[in-house]
């Protein structure tokens, strides 16, 4: 370990902040700006008003947004949930012909652009409507990055965990069922509740496939978020930004608190 | 120690296809009794051990625990406790909830069960350790909450799958002496899988050795050493020489003094000097190796046939002897051991 008062550590210090700002620094300006007290985007903000905020909650098509995108990411981070897991388990405790090929495939939709799986699906539903445009549409697309994501999390969790324990559960008196609850459900709880909320997340916030998918009637919240900075671009764009920032900020802290617990 | 059967394979098989992993296994354990079954990897003892915990289904044949079929009865309701080579503790509870485990199980009230996890800590000196979770404590400890885990409960046979496997090579000793009195004291009827013969010498009552999924012989240690059943047993169980002895002669032409059969010769019955071969049971070749194994000095003598033989005697044999030079092994005639013809 470079002690960090040595001149090293002072450049490893100072490179580390470059990276935060980097990183966080157009969140902090969004943020700043929705607060400003004029009736276009500015930064820095002139005057300080909260009526920004008075105007996105009073807004219709944001709110609508927002429970779309809470439906559809609640719904993609439970069917992903559940399939994800299934696929790890079978992935990580049974070795049949070609599993390693079948994981990397599970796996690749991650390494793809939104872009491209979006343009991808659109081709897809047009030539084969399997299902009708809007929720139905989206939650499928997005299970194609949200599985991969419980996938990515829960195949490690699996792996450390000891098959054996299972057995021991048995072998002390509790049948199958039982031996599922009390044991291998809470060992694999801050594992399944942390792939939850990262596919939670990711549906929350995506906007390709909700654009090239999504009906125009019941859009996600993002797709309302960029139409209205296409057209408008008042600080009102802003406001929600801010609000849907500290939403997903609210929720990583409480699945880390969790998990650290 | 009693005499009253506790548990009883009863030709006992598994097979998977057309492998057979255990074949029509037949072994009865008295109560209070510590059967070893030893053999190496992939000789069926620890199928033997799981299908009397209940995790593997048997082909063939039947169980009896306390006199009573347990053929088909499910894992979790089997009167047996299991310590895992794994130890398979629960990670998300404590040291005393993880031996609290089996208990709850059975319904057993509050009160009884604070007392008898108190006792099980006690005796197993995990005390102060009760709210740690497992990955908070040292191997050994772990070792030992995994017994006291499958102990408490009081099973009508315990199951050991190899439990010293993962500790280092100092604890695996005092651990397993340790093992071996709590296992009289409480008078606990055991299964115990292991690969490490000697392992299985220091603290079984009886030895099964298994090989290729056949039980080759049931004995007490001295049982299986001196008097081993087959080649296998032979080699497996200690170190041998073996020799096929017919007419007086063995294969590779040394003389013998001794019955025509396969011949099992102790290198420690095997006494170097350095006068010439004369007569039978002696023979000269080169000095290939002197390796001082502290109680005493082994040597491997390279005959003129191409056989290695092996000699142990006290560690001065490093002073009289030097690689590269002849010896002349001896023994008598009491000294080898005929294997019944197979």
């Amino acid at each position: 370990m470079t002690s960090l008062r040595t001149p090293l550590g002072w450049v490893l210090r100072g490179m580390a902040v470059l990276g935060f700002v980097y990183l966080l620094g157009p969140l902090l300006v969004i943020v700043a700006a929705s607060f400003s007290d004029t009736g276009y985007l500015a930064f820095p903000p002139q005057g300080f008003s909260l009526r920004w905020y008075q105007a996105a909650l009073a807004d219709q098509r944001y709110l609508n947004g927002f429970f779309v995108s809470l439906r559809l990411g609640l719904m993609v981070a439970a069917l992903s949930l559940v399939i994800g897991t299934a696929a790890a388990v079978a992935l990580t405790r049974f070795a049949f012909p070609g599993s390693t090929l079948l994981e990397a495939l599970f796996l690749s939709p991650l390494v793809l652009p939104a872009l491209v799986l979006a343009v991808a699906l659109t081709l897809f539903f047009a030539a084969n409507p399997i299902a009708p445009p809007g929720m139905t549409r989206l939650v499928i697309s997005h299970l194609l990055v949200g599985v991969p994501m419980v996938l990515r999390v829960m195949l490690p969790v699996l792996r450390r965990v000891d098959p054996a324990i299972e057995e021991a559960a048995r072998n002390l008196g509790a049948s199958p069922i039982k031996a599922f609850f009390l044991v291998t459900l809470p060992v694999l709880r801050p594992g399944l509740i942390a792939a939850a909320a990262l596919a939670f997340i990711f549906s929350f916030d995506e906007v390709e496939m909700a654009l090239f998918l999504g009906s125009v009637r019941d859009a996600p919240l993002t797709v309302v978020l960029y139409g209205a900075a296409q057209m408008q671009m008042d600080p009102t764009v802003a406001a929600v930004s801010s609000m849907l920032i500290l939403l997903a900020l609210l929720l990583m802290v409480a699945q880390q608190m969790y998990a650290n617990r | 120690m009693t005499n009253s059967a506790e548990l009883v394979l009863d030709g006992l098989a598994r097979r998977y296809g057309s492998t057979t992993a255990v074949a029509r296994m037949d072994l009865t354990v008295a109560a209070g009794e510590l059967v070893a079954l030893l053999g190496p990897s992939g000789c069926g003892k620890t199928t033997t051990l799981r299908m009397v915990a209940g995790f593997i289904e048997p082909s063939e044949g039947r169980i009896l625990l306390r006199g009573k079929d347990i053929t088909t009865m499910p894992a979790h309701q089997r009167d047996t406790g299991m310590v895992f080579q794994s130890y398979a503790l629960f990670p998300h509870l404590s040291v005393a909830e993880n031996i609290a485990f089996g208990l709850k199980r059975r319904g057993v009230a509050k009160a009884e069960i604070a007392e008898r996890v108190a006792r099980m800590v006690s005796l197993l000196q995990l005390q102060g350790l009760e709210a740690r979770l497992p990955k908070q404590l040292s191997g050994g400890q772990q070792q030992r909450v995994a017994v006291g885990r499958a102990l408490v409960i009081n099973p009508a046979v315990v199951l050991l799958d190899e439990p010293f496997s993962n500790l280092d090579a100092l604890l695996r000793e005092g651990t397993r002496i340790e093992l071996r009195r709590l296992q009289t004291e409480l008078g606990l009827t055991t299964l115990f899988v292991t690969h490490d013969q000697a392992e299985a010498m220091a603290i079984s009552d009886r030895i099964a050795v298994m090989n290729k999924g056949r039980l080759e012989q049931l004995g007490t240690p001295r049982e299986v050493y001196e008097r081993p059943a087959t080649r296998f047993v032979a080699s497996f169980i200690g170190r041998a020489n073996i020799l096929v002895s017919r007419d007086g002669r063995s294969e590779d032409g040394i003389p013998l003094d001794a019955p025509d059969g396969t011949l099992v010769l102790r290198p420690e019955r095997v006494t170097l000097d350095d006068a010439p071969a004369e007569g039978p049971n002696a023979v000269s070749g080169t000095v290939e190796l002197l390796s001082f194994l502290g109680t005493g000095t082994q040597a491997v003598l390279r005959l003129p046939g191409g056989r290695q033989l092996l000699a142990e005697g006290p560690a001065s044999l490093a002073d009289r002897f030097r690689t590269g030079g002849p010896a002349t092994a001896r023994w008598t005639r009491g000294d080898l051991v005929a294997l019944p013809p197979e």
